[in-house]
């Protein structure tokens, strides 16, 4: 039994002696509009590299801007002289694809794994060398993909400087990345959706791909957006493990299994003393951009559209 | 006891006029006329899904933050529109507290979410803060069984002590309107009598507005009463009549028919 008069406040007092600041009240709405101005300024700052970006790679290189300089390989001295860029954009395909056949089930499995099940113990020292791998610098990334995956001396796959290594060591980037927002993803899902589901006689893994699958897709797709954007930015990698090739691949592995790569083209072409060249890495530089806003609009729509059809099993 | 018609305009704390209310292109309140006196406590009761909620959160603009909604008519507080544009929606939130229908806690400690309110009105007197966290939580009811954990997340406190602590933070700050959605709702039956009781003492400071499902509930702390019914007003009137002789059937069916 608690003695109920230490619990009696004095309701009087309660409601009559409440401090109002005045001053306080007017300045909160000063910081408010500061606050306001503040993001506005952080906006245009921010804003201004992208617009300047797009606003010179299109006013260099716009001239360029056409079918015919996505749709031909390069030729002519110094190669790209003449021709188009179609062997950076076939390359980028191909590195974009086989970094995602590893990174994909890879990140998005531990990401689940990590924020589903396992133990606490274990699952904080994977965080964490998942976080280290997120910080390693590419160029490390490359020669570790040059020593394992391409070089034809010592132990290691021999896949030589080819799209297949490029790729898996890109897919190396790209996984802590996914990782990290698919855990992040599920782990921002109230517990009480998966519990609703489950009260319902839902499997675990029909809870999971109804509920969790469905809030956490949004946050998932956001990390298979960055590992892509971050990877088709990529050179430092790709020196060590694919260089570039000007041509198509004949495979993607050994000698002919080298890729064009729009980031590496670019890299290259600025390095050339040609002014042509230099128009064309700004030209390509716009069709990159253009390519990362496609590619923005089309992670958005597969999300929707790969909710529906988890939906369906 | 006091007829509602006769009084002086002074007395009337909240007016709502030619309230009509959107969703969309549906129009879910029609046409709502009625007011609220001060120092007195409102329910109001209807079926689920009748537009109680969404009434209440006209009273404080907090369907602001709907998208595609539409509102027109008047909700005048204290005799002004508190639609016009010239009303600082922040100012008029700070005058008007609210319980929402599912407890909503921040997550922060169970004394941070009550000194949420002091902190951002500028409040800055740690021992005011500490002396009135502790007060709203004995007011709520809340007190004996948080006071060693005062600094836990407010999560985790069941479903009826989060609904206690939405009571408590809402009236930190000492506004003149209090808005309650089924504060009732989470609770068992001796922390429903002790929150019944506080609406009740509520009044001599604030009007109290309370949606119910409740009708016992409700018959017991009411002052006056409106009944809805899929958007419109059927009946409002003083508790007394409205309980014991409700003008309109459609009432009366209602109210019978949960006793
Ligand atoms: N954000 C929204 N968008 C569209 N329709 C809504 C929205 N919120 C509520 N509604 C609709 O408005 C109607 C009234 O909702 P409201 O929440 O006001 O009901 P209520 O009377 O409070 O019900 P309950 O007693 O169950 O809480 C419902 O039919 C609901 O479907
Ligand atoms: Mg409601």
């Amino acid at each position: 039994m608690n003695e109920p008069d230490k619990n009696k406040i004095d309701k009087e007092d309660f409601h009559l002696n409440f401090p109002i600041n005045k001053g306080y009240i007017k300045r909160r709405k000063i910081y408010n509009n500061i606050a306001f101005i503040l993001a506005v300024v952080a906006f245009i700052i921010g804003g201004f590299p992208v617009f300047h970006i797009v606003y010179s790679a299109f006013i260099v290189g716009y001239k360029y801007l056409n079918w015919h300089f996505i749709s031909t390989l390069p030729t002519g001295f110094p190669i790209g002289a003449q021709g188009g860029i179609l062997n950076a954009i076939v390359g980028d395909l191909y590195l974009i694809v086989i970094a995602s056949c590893l990174a994909l089930p890879l990140g998005i499995g531990s990401g689940f794994y990590l924020s589903l099940f396992g133990k606490k113990g274990i699952n904080s020292i994977i965080r964490l060398l998942n976080e280290l791998m997120v910080g390693i610098p590419s160029v490390v990334w490359g020669v570790m993909g040059f020593y394992v995956l391409s070089t034809n001396a010592g132990l290691g796959f021999h896949f030589g400087f080819s799209a297949l290594a490029g790729g898996l060591t890109l897919g190396f980037i790209m996984t802590p990345i996914i990782t990290l927002l698919t855990e992040q993803a599920v782990n921002r899902i109230p517990a009480s959706y998966i519990e609703g589901a489950l009260s319902m006689g839902a499997t675990k893994w029909q809870a999971t791909k109804s509920v969790v699958v469905k809030a956490a897709m949004g946050g998932i797709f956001t990390g298979i957006l960055l590992g892509v954007l971050n990877i088709i930015g990529q050179t430092a990698p790709l020196l060590f493990t694919n260089y570039y090739n000007t041509g198509m691949p004949t495979g993607i592995t050994g000698p002919g299994g080298a890729v064009g790569d729009l980031a590496m083209l670019i890299f290259i072409y600025i390095h050339e003393p040609s002014r042509i060249l230099h128009y064309k890495a700004e030209a390509a530089s716009f069709v990159l951009l253009f390519f990362v806003f496609a590619l923005d609009i089309g992670m958005r729509l597969i999300t929707r559209l790969t909710v529906k059809i988890f939906e369906f099993f | 006891m006091a007829d509602n018609n006769g009084t002086i305009k002074n007395d009337i704390k909240i007016e709502v006029k030619n309230l009509n209310f959107y969703y969309g292109n549906y129009n879910l309140l029609k046409n709502i006329n009625l007011f609220f006196k001060k120092n007195s406590v409102c329910t109001i009761i209807g079926p689920s899904g009748c537009g109680k909620s969404t009434f209440l959160r006209t009273l404080n603009r907090m369907n602001d933050y709907t998208e595609d909604t539409k509102l027109t008519g008047e909700v005048l507080i204290d005799g002004k529109n508190i639609y016009n544009r010239s009303v600082d929606v922040v100012e008029l939130r700070r005058n008007i507290g609210m319980v929402f229908q599912t407890p909503n806690p921040f997550p922060k400690s169970i004394f941070d979410n009550v000194a949420f309110g002091l902190k951002i009105h500028g409040i800055k007197n740690k021992e005011f803060i500490a002396e009135r966290v502790e007060k709203c939580l004995k007011y709520a009811a809340l007190f004996d069984e948080v006071k060693d954990t005062l600094y836990k997340p407010a999560f985790s406190l069941s479903g009826g002590q989060q609904q206690r602590l939405c009571i408590a933070r809402a009236i930190a700050t000492n506004p003149s309107v209090l808005l309650m959605d089924e504060p009732t709702a989470y609770l068992d039956p001796m922390s429903t009598g002790i929150i019944l009781d506080l609406i009740t003492s509520f009044k001599k400071y604030y009007t109290v507005v309370v949606v119910s499902h409740n009708i016992q509930q409700a018959a017991r702390v009411a002052d006056y009463s409106g009944f809805f019914l899929s958007g419109e007003l059927i009946e409002f009137d003083n508790a007394g009549d409205f309980f014991t002789r409700p003008k309109d059937k459609r009432t009366e069916n209602y109210i019978t028919s949960r006793f």
